[in-house]
């Protein structure tokens, strides 16, 4: 109640003093009305008081010219009417009269003219009446009205006229003027009447229709019967009097007074508005004024009003505008929306412009139907239905949790939909706030992968733990255990070898577990880099068969590879990392296949991604026990092995896969593997290589007159492929699946005069073995053409007896081309020497009476080293650090050492830096004394970095002294201690 | 007066034996002449009575061509055209009177024994431009002017008007006491403005010239503007009351005889014929005044629009033909003839017929101001429905005055023939 009255306060107010200033004009304006009354009325009788007596002193000057005459013509007597005449004339000349009368005593009368038309029936009965001067009206022959002033005079003759009075006349129209005045606008009319009302003249155009101004003020007036009969008693007493009345809806004034003659009133006539124009026109400038002021002070404040309505509306305005850009701005950069709904249609008000990116719902299209939203939704219907919202209590709010979903992009986000039922200015509205919940909802998800994860991972630990727990303390229960044994069979020099083979044996497995778990925690840090150059792929897989057939060999298994297609022999890439992946595949194929098992390698050419690649796919298949379809869904994990009676009889750690997967996805390829239990397994991996610039000459053949040649192989597929190879480079090849018809080939051959220059022989065929083969062609043509076997096999077993058979050389399956050059090139261009060369000399011992220089500060180590070289007939000198190495170096004579072995992480001074030192030094041998790399530090990065700083070779702790002794032979040769210096001093010479 | 009338007795004696032997000779000595007229105008009593008297008192016989009113003026013209001219035409001096070619064909009857009697009114209507009396009147006659109710003027303290100026005010001021000052039959009656025009033409013969002969407009006429605004401000001051425009001929009587309007413009013969007398007032409280509509100072009066009997100067009966309008100015035949018809008198000697107190009381103001017809009869083109058109446009605030004044030209011009594609045409 209060604050409604709050609210119509100020329009009482103004109400009030609308009121009060209304009042205050009223009663001035009466105040002014009345006060303008009385001086207008006032100013009206002074005026027409002025008239009255001017038309007074008119009368008494024509009674004063009458009496003139009348002595005049008495003097001038009746015999001079024609002087009379001329008086006459001249009175009227100067008093401007009309006409001239003598009159008699019957009513007659006559002119100066001495005529006589009219009868001046009123004047005459007046002079009878009265006997003095008389004003009376009378009308000539034409109709025109005159006033009469006539006076008795003393009788006499004029023309033989006899009169007794006579009379001067003014027409009515000039006596008017006379009566006119200018004041109140010449609207005020002016009569003088007899007291009975009839008129004698009048001021008034056509004022002569007036006959009893009397009859027609009683007839046209709003005057009451007691008001005209007052007045009509003031004109019969001679009394002046004022009246206001209505003449035709008009307010007039009537003053009349007596004009003193005869019972002649003076009666004025005239509108109020005229009398008042000057005081109303002072009247209304005030008002006007007034209201003017009023007015302009209302437009003022209405003015002010409106502007400050208007600025406060701009200002509101621009303020909502304000909000709505922040706002939109805000919803912009945040990823909640905001809709405002009328709550009576739910007609949308607001809806925040982020609707669009967050949802893909445009924001027109939102705005005209809020349902659109429907088709987000994703859970449930997302718009809450009409009734719900209807339910939802004012200043009361609502929330449930959505998830929708983007309409482009399919994207799923999820919300916490709260609406708030309020009224916003007296409007019930529906605001509704959609709080993005998808970073949290995502982090949930990510938290429950993150912990199933975790648990996996903390699973697979538990079990890596369980498998290295089981796999150290396998091999090291043997070391273990076979020590205790050796300690107590020491006396046995048998059961020590046994034993002392077992703990190496299970020392190795150990050594092999543990540097693959360093490996692939190195390759997992991210820490492993390629090291990209070229290298031959005939080599790699020489290298491959060298190290891999003998394992095959002694599980009795077979090991083919097949070189499918045409691939180039140099190609660019990390030899070292493939040879690895190589490995892991034929050793495990190797290591899960029976024995008498198979296995094959192929190597095969795809279609290159770019000109300047080739695109290589490694396929190594067994017939092994295989795997299980669920683990070959993480083959490649981590410490996964499959558990199984077999496998639990293999030695491994469960790295090998996973290291091999992580090197392929480093090289940029792919791994696939198709296995099935008890069947074998097949991976396959694919690779590519850049090619280097330049390959070798395939004109090198023809150029060497190497153009016909024979092979023979029962895989007719390799009989293809060397087809296909040598045609390339102009070399005609002939091909047999079987040794027999070989020999009866180059038998034609030599017949025709035209022997192959080159018969390439498989060793194992179905039929007839090339050895055999080979010693019938020996035997039926001679020894002029080369024969070479081609083999998967190590032939060291047959050697002596194929070459007892005629075979001038052998070769590694698979067959390149450039292998294959540099096998027959001796027997083209060195036969005599190939041929005449002696067998080689037994192996010798490189270690004996060597000096090394070996920098280890571990003492275990050094004394286990110290003995092991012992045991080879060296020697050697420790320096506990880096530093003590170069200093002992230094101070050395030249040819002391024979050879540096250097630990890399050692106190003081590292091997790197030791080496750099000595590299750099003044010692004669700075440059060229050998120093090996003796660290546990396996990795290819290790090797190159000991490269880099200027070393010749790369051992690997614990020491291999097979290694330690081929290195050795490797770096020194055939020099004898000591020698090499002599030799690079001669050669310096 | 008695001598007078036995000396025309005797000459029409002398007339009557004479005629055989001057006019169209039947086997028996007497003369048969043709009057040629309309039908009605024929047919009137007045008309018969004389034609009967004559016949009888000469033995003469008249041969009476009457033709249709409608067909009157283009079979009348036919025949004239065909030289079949009768010895006594009876027409008005209309502007169709051009067609007969009167000089060509009338007798000119300044100098005829009757002439002196004739009333001024009525020979100033016979007579054309020059002076030349082309025929006998021989009709009702009467005096438009303005006729108000005295009795309520006197009764008012008011007196009738003199002036343009009084008969303003005198409007005024019925105005102020509530009268309707002027009954103005706004519907459909006309002939009030030719009232206002006829002193613009009649007083100055040369102006009517002029405009029958397209020289100059009414617009090039200051008085006719004068005219129109006068009454454009008289309807606006309420002088004609508020309902005007729906006031008709049969609305006159009553709203005059009930005195709720105190004048009207009208001729004394309505207050005979359509005058109501069932209301306040009769005939006894009316009199006679100008009618004043701002073209003349002193108010004018319209004189009737007479029918008159021309001779044919070329016919062989002249003289007979003159001998016959003799005996019908005779006042013993004249008196017979008009012998209780209520008319003004066209012979000063008239006696018999009634003629309104109104009329004699006004006799004095009627000889001053007195104008014959001239604006509808003698204006080439002028229609009194065209002017009322014209005044209802403006009354009707689609004009303003001299757009009235340029539409009552084009109108007339129209009507004439005027117009310049009229004239292409």
């Amino acid at each position: 109640m209060g604050k409604r009255f709050g609210k119509i306060l100020p329009a009482l107010m103004l109400c009030a003093v609308g009121v009060i200033i209304v009042l205050v004009g009223v009663l001035y304006f009466r105040f002014i009305t009345e006060r303008i009354y009385e001086d207008s009325t006032g100013h009206l009788e002074e005026i027409y008081g002025q008239v009255n007596r001017s038309f007074g002193i008119f009368v008494e000057r024509n009674w004063g010219l009458l009496d003139s005459c009348d002595d005049y013509f008495a003097l001038a007597g009746e015999t001079d009417d024609s002087a009379v005449a001329v008086f006459i004339e001249e009175k009227q000349d100067y008093w401007g009269f009309s006409g001239f009368y003598f009159l008699t005593e019957d009513g007659r009368c006559m002119t100066v003219d001495g005529e006589s038309q009219i009868e001046m029936a009123s004047a005459r009965s007046a002079l009878e009446a009265l006997n003095e001067p008389v004003i009376a009206g009378e009308a000539l022959p034409d109709g025109k009205e005159i006033t009469v002033f006539a006076a008795p005079v003393r009788p006499g003759v004029y023309n033989g006229f006899a009169y007794d009075a006579i009379a001067v006349s003014y027409t009515n129209a000039d006596l008017s003027d006379s009566l006119r005045v200018d004041a109140f606008s010449g609207a005020a009319k002016c009569f003088v009447i007899h007291n009975d009302g009839s008129v004698l003249l009048s001021t008034q155009s056509g004022g002569s229709v007036f006959n009893s101004y009397l009859l027609y003020l009683q007839a046209a007036s709003d005057l009451s019967e007691q008001e005209t009969a007052r007045m009509q008693r003031d004109w019969q007493n001679g009394v002046s009097g004022l009246l206001q009345c209505q003449i035709g809806g008009v307010t007039h004034c009537i003053l009349y007074q007596p004009v003193g003659y005869q019972d002649y009133i003076m009666l004025s006539v005239v509108p109020q508005s005229a009398i008042s124009a000057g005081f109303l026109s002072v009247q209304r400038a005030t008002v006007t004024v007034l209201v003017v002021i009023f007015l302009l002070l209302g437009a003022a404040v209405l003015t002010l009003f409106i502007l400050r309505s208007r600025k406060r509306s701009r200002m509101d305005r621009m303020e909502v505008q304000y909000r709505e850009r922040m706002f939109d701005v805000l919803s912009n950069s945040v990823d909640d929306i905001f809709l405002m709904l009328d709550a009576r249609d739910q007609s949308v008000d607001y809806i925040s412009p982020n609707i669009q990116r967050l949802l893909g719902i445009p924001v027109e299209e939102a705005r005209e139907n809020i349902r659109v939203m429907e088709r987000c939704a994703v859970n449930y219907n997302v718009v809450i239905p009409r009734e719900e919202l209807a339910a939802i209590p004012l200043n009361g709010n609502r929330y449930r949790e959505c998830e929708y979903m983007h309409q482009t992009t399919g994207e799923r986000r999820w919300y916490r939909m709260t609406v708030y039922h309020m009224s916003i200015q007296e409007v019930e509205k529906y605001i509704i706030v959609l709080s993005d919940r998808t970073q949290e909802q995502q982090m949930n998800q990510k938290l429950q992968e993150a912990l199933t994860a975790a648990q996996s991972a903390n699973e697979a630990k538990s079990n890596f733990l369980s498998n290295m727990s089981h796999d150290i303390r396998t091999p090291m229960n043997a070391i273990v255990g076979f020590s205790m044994l050796l300690e107590k069979d020491a006396a046995d020099p048998g059961k020590v070898r046994e034993y002392t083979r077992k703990i190496t044996a299970s020392s190795q497995h150990l050594l092999s577990l543990i540097n693959d778990v360093l490996d692939m925690s190195k390759i997992e840090s991210g820490k492993t880099s390629l090291n990209l150059d070229v290298f031959s792929l005939p080599e790699l897989l020489e290298e491959l068969n060298i190290i891999l057939l003998p394992q095959a060999k002694a599980k009795g298994q077979s090991l083919t590879v097949h070189v499918q297609g045409a691939p180039p022999e140099q190609i660019m890439g990390d030899k070292l990392r493939l040879n690895q992946i190589l490995i892991n595949l034929l050793s495990n194929a190797i290591k899960y296949t029976p024995e008498g098992g198979r296995i094959e390698f192929a190597v095969t050419e795809l279609e290159p991604p770019a000109s300047q690649y080739v695109k290589l796919r490694f396929v190594v298949r067994d017939n092994g026990i295989g795997m299980s379809e669920e683990f070959q869904k993480h083959v490649f994990a981590p410490f996964s092995r499959e558990i199984s009676s077999v496998t639990n009889k293999i030695q491994g750690t469960g790295l090998g896969m996973a290291i091999t997967k992580n090197l392929v996805d480093l090289m940029g390829g792919i791994i696939q593997v198709e296995s099935e239990p008890g069947q074998g397994s097949t991976f396959s991996v694919e690779l590519s290589f850049a090619l280097p610039e330049r390959q070798e000459e395939t004109e090198a053949w023809v150029r060497q007159k190497v153009t016909r040649m024979l092979v023979a192989d029962d895989e007719e597929d390799i009989c293809r492929d060397i087809q296909e190879l040598m045609s390339g480079a102009g070399v005609d090849v002939s091909y047999v699946t079987d040794g027999a018809p070989a020999v009866e080939l180059a038998v034609q051959a030599h017949a025709r005069g035209g022997d192959y220059d080159v018969i390439l022989l498989d060793w194992k065929m179905p039929g007839m073995d090339g050895v055999e083969a080979a010693r019938q062609i020996r035997r039926r043509i001679g020894g002029d053409v080369p024969i070479l076997v081609l083999t998967s096999y190590d032939w060291s077993d047959i050697e002596e007896e194929a070459r007892a058979a005629g075979i001038n050389a052998f070769m590694h399956k698979p067959f390149f081309a450039s292998t294959f050059w540099q096998t027959i090139k001796p027997l083209f261009f060195e036969p005599a020497a190939q041929t005449e060369e002696p067998a080689a000399a037994p192996a010798e011992n490189v270690m004996a009476g060597r000096l090394f220089l070996v920098a280890e500060d571990n003492e275990l180590n050094a004394e286990i080293l110290t003995e092991v070289l012992d045991m080879e007939g060296a020697r050697c000198e420790v320096a506990s650090n880096g530093r003590e190495a170069v200093e002992m170096f230094q101070r050395s004579e030249p040819g002391y050492y024979d050879m540096i072995l250097m630990d890399v992480q050692m106190p003081v001074m590292n091997g790197y830096e030791a080496t750099r030192l000595i590299r750099a030094s003044g010692h004669p041998r700075a440059k060229t004394i050998p120093i090996v790399a003796m660290t546990a530090n396996t990795f290819a990065e290790d090797v190159r970095n000991s490269l880099d700083a200027g070393m010749d070779g790369h051992l690997g702790k614990p020491l291999d002294i097979d290694a330690v002794r081929e290195l050795v032979g490797r770096l020194l040769g055939g020099a004898a201690p000591g020698e090499a210096e002599k030799s690079e001093e001669g050669e310096s010479t | 007066m008695r001598k007078r009338h036995l000396s025309l007795l005797a000459l029409a004696l002398i007339f009557a034996l004479l005629l055989p032997a001057c006019g169209q000779q039947g086997g028996d000595g007497h003369v048969t002449l043709t009057i040629m007229g309309k039908t009605s105008d024929l047919q009137k009593s007045y008309m018969a009575a004389i034609f009967d008297r004559y016949e009888q008192a000469t033995g003469n016989s008249l041969k009476i061509i009457n033709y249709e009113d409608a067909a009157f003026e283009e079979t009348a013209a036919a025949q004239f055209e065909a030289g079949n001219v009768p010895d006594i035409f009876m027409h008005f001096h209309n502007s169709d009177l051009e067609r007969f070619d009167v000089a060509e064909h009338f007798y000119y009857l300044n100098d005829e024994p009757w002439v002196e009697d004739l009333t001024d009114g009525a020979r100033a209507y016979c007579e054309d431009s020059e002076g030349n009396l082309l025929g006998l009147p021989y009709w009702e006659n009467s005096i438009s002017g303005c006729y108000y109710n005295k009795t309520i003027l006197d009764g008012l303290g008011l007196k009738p008007a003199t002036t343009q100026a009084e008969f303003d005010t005198l409007c005024q001021a019925l105005a102020d006491i509530g009268y309707t000052p002027i009954c103005w039959p706004g519907n459909g009656c006309s002939w009030m403005i030719q009232f206002g025009l006829d002193p613009l033409f009649a007083d100055d013969p040369e102006v009517l010239e002029k405009i029958n002969r397209n020289e100059i407009s009414y617009a090039d006429i200051p008085a006719v503007e004068d005219m129109v605004r006068w009454i454009a401000d008289a309807a606006k001051k309420g002088w004609f009351g508020s309902d005007y425009t729906r006031t008709g001929w049969d609305d006159i009587g009553p709203v005059m005889s009930s005195g709720d309007a105190v004048m009207t413009f009208i001729w004394d013969t309505w207050f005979y014929t359509d005058m109501t007398h069932e209301g306040k007032y009769d005939i006894e409280d009316f009199a006679l005044m100008p009618v004043f509509m701002n073209t003349a100072d002193g108010g004018t009066y319209e004189g009737g629009n007479l029918n008159m009997m021309m001779v044919n100067k070329n016919g062989s009966q002249l003289e007979a033909a003159l001998e016959f309008l003799e005996f019908c100015a005779t006042p013993e035949n004249y008196n017979a003839a008009f012998d209780g018809i209520s008319t003004v008198n066209c012979f000063k000697g008239q006696t018999t017929n009634i003629q309104s107190s109104m009329v004699t009381n006004a006799s004095v103001s009627i000889a001053d101001k007195m104008r014959v017809s001239t604006a509808a009869s003698r204006i080439v083109g002028y229609s009194a429905e065209d002017m009322v058109k014209a005044l209802e446009e403006l009354l009707n605030g689609r004009v303003d005055v001299p757009g009235c004044v340029s539409l009552m030209d084009s109108y007339r011009l129209k009507e004439a023939g005027l117009l310049p594609e009229q004239q292409n045409e």
